[in-house]
């Protein structure tokens, strides 16, 4: 007679602050990719305010990897041990082994690249100076945006921070072409990150959790992580340059089309996944019924549908100048915002419906 | 009877699940045995087809598999395999992560919160714990003493099976039984042997 074993749930065994990690991590790299594109296209078609995109993007980068990591790291029991990488981390066939490093080398290469667009005279994609000269402590540096302009910087210049930073920048910065060279190789490791932030779930010999199979989560996750990544870009960028232009708005646009594309793969895998995986149909169906209101309320509608109409509506009201510059600029950012939650609550679904494939076993 | 020294090929334990008759006297016998604390669960009686009317309970623990899955997923190398091709935890290069617990087809590893006696980490016998993963060691000090594990030893009703793959095979042949592990199980378990044990 067949017997099925059924062990605890996937979620007691890491619980949500794998879910908030995997999330964040994916945002962050998502984030760098999309902005190291504004990067590029700033560069190829001389437009600075690709820039903005790119210096937000390679910020949410940052802000996505101060939080999620140390909230993994308050997950496990020895939290310093597992900082000791070298030491430690020696299962380079463990793709949390393999994450760990691809993070820490993408930490610097975020960093890296946000410092040298949003510090420094000499820094790619300022504004141009002022028509009357000026100098380094003048007109011109108002003309190029610090102390009297929104943004990083001038967050930067209220902390005192400004001409250190700016400093540090100009030092370290390589010339272009070594710049987005060395952008590229980052790129590199973000876009593993990424991958990363899916194969955290779905690896595994054993393949026990049908719900997290590669084949599905892989397309969710990376779309979602890009989709995410620019939209939050496109928020941070439309708080620093208001009113929002027509770049930026374009932005907007391409982040609605990655979070349709998200939709499309997350509706695809609820579809086709029992399909071609029946194990997997008993989480897709706590997906859809005991997690509904995560799942559909949370990722779905909250982190996907509504941003997509935030993110279109507001660069049609601001094109048909039926939205004032504040409702649009609070609309992307409540897009950025929601789309946050979205990812986290996608997340935290997938890992708390899972469950493990149950063992059959003949007696 | 086998110890870790036979040249047979990796001493386990298997359950003879017919045998069994859920007296817990093997989870006893593993607590009492290494002084364990109470949420340490190093051999556990699972509950089968739970809430159907053919619920029934039966010991699983650490199998110690050919092809463990713990050892690929663990990040640190925390898990290994010794000469004798048993799986051991290093109690100071595990980081607690639980991916070995998301692993392992068997529900073996244990992550108490409490400190778990005889550990060592030079020479690791199980996590010291404290949230490390902790797991079914074979009672190695106990084979060095040519005495089989603590739980096979006290199993009233045999249930609880150890031997080398050929002693098993000739045990299960014997009292007319199979294993309790289908095809996929049995390969993650026995790897190379498990047509031996499981014979036709």
């Amino acid at each position: 007679m067949p017997v099925e074993v059924t062990f605890e749930l996937p979620y007691t065994e890491w619980g949500w602050k794998v879910g908030f990690y995997v999330a964040m991590i994916g945002i962050a790299s998502g984030a760098y990719l999309m902005g190291y594109i504004a990067d590029i296209l700033s560069q190829k078609r001389n437009e600075p305010s690709h820039g903005q995109v790119a210096q937000y993007g390679y910020l949410a980068g940052i802000l996505g990897m101060a939080i999620g990591p140390p909230v993994l790291l308050s997950h496990l029991a020895t939290p310093f041990r597992a900082l000791m990488l070298p030491m430690t981390m020696t299962n380079l066939g463990s793709w949390m082994a393999l994450g760990t490093y691809l993070i820490a080398g993408f930490v610097l290469g975020a960093f890296l690249m946000f410092g040298w667009t949003a510090f420094g005279t000499e820094r790619p994609h300022r504004r141009a100076v002022a028509a009357d000269g000026g100098t380094d402590h003048g007109t011109a540096r108002a003309a190029t945006g610090d102390s009297t302009a929104n943004g990083i910087r001038g967050v930067a210049s209220r902390v005192g921070l400004l001409d250190l930073l700016d400093t540090l920048a100009d030092k370290t910065r390589p010339s272009e072409t070594v710049r987005l060279g060395i952008g590229a190789v980052f790129g590199v490791l973000a876009a593993g990150v990424l991958v990363y932030s899916a194969m955290a779930y779905g690896s595994g010999p054993t393949e026990r959790v049908a719900l997290w199979d590669p084949t599905f989560l892989l397309p969710v996750k990376i779309l979602g992580g890009l989709a995410a990544g620019l939209t939050v870009a496109v928020g941070f960028a439309a708080i620093a340059n208001r009113p929002v232009g027509r770049t930026i708005q374009n932005y907007s646009l391409a982040a609605s089309g990655l979070l349709v594309a998200t939709l499309v793969a997350v509706l695809a895998a609820i579809t086709l996944l029992p399909e071609q995986l029946p194990a997997a149909e008993p989480a897709v169906e706590n997906l859809l019924s005991t997690h509904a209101t995560l799942f559909v309320g949370g990722a779905v509608v909250g982190g996907l549908v509504v941003p997509i109409l935030l993110s279109v509506g507001a660069v049609v009201g601001q094109r048909r100048g039926a939205l004032s510059p504040a409702a649009a600029t609070g609309a992307y950012v409540a897009a950025a915002a929601l789309v946050v939650v979205g990812k986290v609550a996608l997340a935290l679904a997938y890992l708390m419906a899972a469950e493990f494939a149950p063992l059959p076993l003949p007696m | 009877m086998s110890t870790q020294e036979s040249d047979g090929g990796t001493a386990r334990v298997i359950p003879n699940w017919e045998s069994c008759i859920d007296c817990g006297a093997c989870e006893v016998a593993c607590q009492r045995t290494w002084d364990l604390p109470p949420e340490s669960d190093r051999i556990q009686v699972v509950a089968l087809e739970h809430g159907t009317e053919n619920e029934t309970n039966k010991p699983m623990q650490c199998y110690n598999c050919s092809e463990a899955p713990c050892i690929d997923v663990c990040p640190t190398n925390a898990l290994r395999f010794r000469n004798d091709g048993t799986v051991r935890v290093a109690a100071d290069e595990c980081i607690g992560c639980h991916y070995c617990g998301v692993g392992c087809p068997f529900g073996a590893p244990q992550y108490p919160d409490a400190e778990v006696p005889e550990a060592e980490e030079s020479s690791p016998m199980g996590a010291k714990s404290d949230g490390l993963m902790d797991k079914c060691t074979t009672c190695e000090p106990r084979q060095e003493q040519g005495l089989e594990p603590a739980c096979s030893s006290e199993c009233p009703t045999d249930a609880l099976l150890f031997g080398t793959p050929d002693e098993l095979s000739e045990k299960l042949q014997e009292d007319g039984v199979s294993t309790p592990f289908n095809e996929e199980a049995a390969g993650i378990v026995f790897g190379d042997d498990a047509d031996e044990v499981m014979g036709d």
